[in-house]
């Protein structure tokens, strides 16, 4: 999985954009929005509404990428927008309201599909356990274990305190850990089964 | 073996990406296009829709309310009033707004994803009301469908105005 702090985008290119050059942004596009939407799909349990928040985030972009000022790489800067776009979105009355769609099997919370995943292995028991976690103690995981914020920024752009950050953190940590336990022993218990 | 949290962020950040939206560029473009539309829509028409939202919606909390009360006993003894007439009251006059409700040739995935969802539990209620009355406990069971049916009116009431408005 190509990560966002590893996309390089030239100089030139953001200055084309900031231009209003059509192509360049659709390069920027082209270049950020799988590890955009890997973020976004991670946070919100919705498909439909990871893709919308992708193409809002872009629209933001298209909006004021004049307004930047090179202070942080442009990956980074456009990670930003969309992260504060998912986390507006979990924590909107909206999407409190529309919590109770989520409870259908069928409707969200699915596993990546084999045409979703790329060549990497797929941590099946890891995935799962990930499913298992609310959604804003989802995002505190994601946003700290993986993209690196600190708690100092996800208690910030959760409208909480650092400590909150830090206590769905650890919270997090010890149910993955209790799930990826009793995972593991059911699979090294298996071939003891009586047949 | 215990699974190391160090070790736990490591797997994380190895789980297998996601592919991009196939509407890619062209999508980001056409929300852009809804955005401006939505931002050349007049305040007036918003105001018209939100005050005849709020007025149903008061209407349905009003409703709710005056279920709790206890029914005048003469008129159910002569049994003018139908099953679930509260109910369904409140639930023309969603059907009535709803239809009142402008709908968009490009409605958002999410937003088309929800309705589709909310008119399949809609249809899905309906059935199941065509056949209350073999129940044996049928009144009671009309009213308790015809309330859900007006809750998910009212949420794909709701959902529409957001859409029409563009409020999320």
């Amino acid at each position: 999985m190509s990560r966002i702090a590893d996309i390089q985008i030239p100089d030139a290119l953001v200055a084309a954009a900031q231009a209003g050059d059509a192509a360049a942004l659709e390069a920027i596009y082209g270049a950020t929005a799988g590890p955009l939407y890997t973020v976004l799909r991670r946070l919100v349990r919705r498909p439909a509404i990871a893709e919308e928040l992708l193409q809002e985030t872009f629209v933001d972009v298209l909006e004021h990428i004049g307004a930047f000022e090179g202070r942080c790489p442009l990956p980074a800067w456009i990670r930003r927008i969309a992260v504060n776009r998912a986390l507006m979105y979990l924590r909107s009355p909206w999407h409190r309201g529309l919590e109770w769609l989520d409870k259908d099997p069928g409707g969200a919370d699915r596993l990546p599909s084999a045409q979703q995943v790329d060549t990497q292995p797929f941590d099946k028991g890891l995935e799962r356990a990930l499913m298992t976690l609310p959604a804003l103690t989802r995002a505190v995981v994601w946003l700290h274990d993986v993209e690196g914020f600190t708690h100092a920024d996800i208690g910030f752009a959760l409208g909480r305190t650092p400590s909150f950050s830090k206590s769905q953190l650890a919270r997090a940590h010890r149910r993955l850990r209790d799930l990826l336990e009793s995972e593991q022993v059911v699979a090294e218990g298996a071939p003891c089964t009586l047949t | 073996m215990h699974p190391d949290m160090n070790d736990l962020s490591g797997r994380l950040g190895a789980l297998a990406g996601f592919e991009p939206p196939v509407a890619g560029w062209k999508g980001v473009l056409a929300a852009r296009e809804q955005r401006d539309a939505r931002q050349s829509l007049g305040w007036p028409s918003l105001l018209a829709v939100a005050v005849l939202v709020a007025t149903v919606s008061l209407g349905w909390w009003l409703q709710s309310a005056q279920r709790l009360l206890p029914a005048p006993a003469d008129a159910a003894e002569i049994g003018v009033v139908p099953v679930a007439a509260g109910a369904r009251a409140v639930n023309d006059r969603l059907e009535s707004l709803l239809a009142t409700l402008p709908e968009r040739h490009a409605m958002r995935g999410s937003t088309a994803y929800t309705v589709a969802e909310l008119e399949d539990r809609l249809a899905l209620l309906d059935d199941r009301l065509s056949l209350v009355s073999l129940e044996p406990n049928a009144p009671e069971r009309a009213e308790k469908l015809w309330q859900e049916r007006v809750d998910l009116m009212h949420s794909l009431v709701r959902v529409r105005y957001a859409d029409a408005v563009g409020t999320y």
